[in-house]
């Protein structure tokens, strides 16, 4: 078999699984072809250049996915209508359900934005469908089929809030085991060197010591795990990020609540990484949080007029930022 | 199901299976070399997803427009053994209808349009 020469082994690989959503007498009948069809096409589309070939090519078999499951399982049943073998069509679509809720929730996560503090690249009220594969350590199997890789600095990441784990936060990841962060003057010294960070925003007239100058100045809004990192991983006026932990900040950098008040967040509780923006409406934060029968109304009204059309299908990129040498 | 249905109730053909037994026209092929045919044939507009192209496969099969040739590997290709179909008279049969079916509807819409685009 030639599949370590396709770049697309991995994809073809997931189709191989996704195929189980088809009826078992027609992935039995040509779900060997079709693999093999998927493995050919790939094949040819890695020999001519552009990744966006291939991007497409993978969303419009997923299209069809989506398309054909659904027909055949119909006519699986409507065939099936006329045998006395009712109930295994009843099971056979829990068998189709069961894998379209894999795909959404072991892939992705649909997840909306409520609050400004990666506005710049991420608005309240962005809808995102965060990729939950990336950073999942799928194991030494694993590792040669799905698509994986560590967290690096610079990530865009969402991950459980650790204060209050049923909240998921989004922020860029600043510090990885082992490094050295302080703010001054705003700016992060990282490991003794000054960060050059495009994607911040600084909107703050009033300066603030500890947020502007951390981890110096002495701080009341932290929380318990906040003063807990400040007490036991400060040293010579530095945070040192202690193994299986990250350090985040948000872009919004005046206006965040992230690791500078929250403390470290744990490895474990990294969800994935933002895919794209499937939708982005303009509402107020509590709306957001709650599904109310005053916001659907809301929506229906103004679906048209706030919704943000330009936003839609946005990739939040990760972006590493520039060190600069010789931090005061 | 469809064993005994004349010709013609089996018309108009979806743009899918219509291409797919024009691919076969000439000569018996594989899944993919299907799908290549059929992208070549449109310029690119129909691009068959697996599910579709062997959706229709079956129930052409079924329909009996096209059977199932034998499994051998395409020599283009590698040693990988693939599955060839070839159209059935009554495939022939049914493609060329539709051709026919088409060229007409063409025929009227070029007499009714042809005062407007010049």
């Amino acid at each position: 078999m030639t599949s370590e020469s396709n770049p697309m082994g991995g994809f073809c690989r997931l189709y191989s699984v996704l195929l189980y959503a088809y009826p078992p007498e027609f992935r039995r009948q040509y779900g060997r072809s079709m693999e093999q069809l998927l493995r050919d096409r790939c094949r040819d589309l890695a020999r001519r250049p552009g990744g966006l070939t291939l991007l497409r090519f993978a969303g419009q078999v997923m299209a069809d996915w989506l398309r054909t499951t659904v027909r055949e399982r119909a006519a699986a049943i409507w065939s099936a209508g006329r045998k006395p073998a009712k109930r295994s069509s009843v099971t056979e679509w829990a068998g189709t359900f069961l894998i379209y809720l894999f795909a959404t929730t072991t892939l992705v996560q649909a997840y909306v934005i409520p609050t400004g503090s990666m506005e710049g690249n991420l608005l309240i009220g962005d809808h995102i469908l965060v990729d939950r594969m990336v950073f999942a350590d799928p194991g030494p199997w694993g590792r040669h089929i799905l698509p994986y890789r560590q967290v690096e600095r610079g990530d865009i990441v969402a991950f459980l809030y650790p204060e209050d784990l049923r909240q998921t936060y989004v922020k860029r990841i600043i510090g990885l085991p082992g490094d050295r962060i302080r703010l001054h003057n705003g700016q992060v010294v990282r490991n003794g060197r000054r960060l050059v960070e495009p994607y911040v925003q600084h909107i703050a007239i009033q300066p603030d010591p500890y947020r502007d100058d951390f981890p110096l100045a002495p701080e009341a809004l932290t929380t318990p795990r906040g003063r807990d990192m400040l007490q036991h991983h400060v040293r010579n006026g530095e945070v040192i990020v202690p193994a299986g932990m990250l350090f985040a900040l948000g872009d919004n950098r005046d206006n965040s609540a992230d690791s500078r008040y929250w403390g470290f967040v744990p490895r474990e509780y990294v969800v994935g990484k933002p895919l794209l923006v499937y939708w982005s409406y303009d509402a107020p934060t509590a709306e957001l949080q709650e599904l109310t029968l005053d916001h659907v109304i809301d929506v229906a009204e103004h679906f048209l007029t706030r919704t943000r059309w330009k936003r839609s299908f946005l990739v939040p990129r990760s972006q590493p930022a520039e060190e600069v040498g010789g931090a005061r | 199901m469809t064993k005994h249905r004349l010709p013609r109730e089996l018309l108009p053909l979806t743009p899918p299976v219509f291409h797919i037994l024009l691919a076969l026209a000439e000569e018996e092929r594989h899944g993919y070399g299907i799908m290549q045919d059929v992208s070549r044939q449109t310029d690119g507009a129909l691009q068959l997803g697996p599910g579709t192209l062997y959706g229709c496969l079956k129930r052409m099969l079924a329909a009996q427009l096209v059977e199932e040739s034998d499994e051998r590997p395409d020599p283009a290709l590698d040693d990988e053994r693939r599955r060839y179909y070839r159209m059935t008279a009554l495939g022939k049969r049914i493609v060329r209808a539709e051709a026919q079916r088409l060229a007409g509807a063409v025929t009227v819409a070029m007499a009714r349009l042809a005062g407007e685009s010049a």
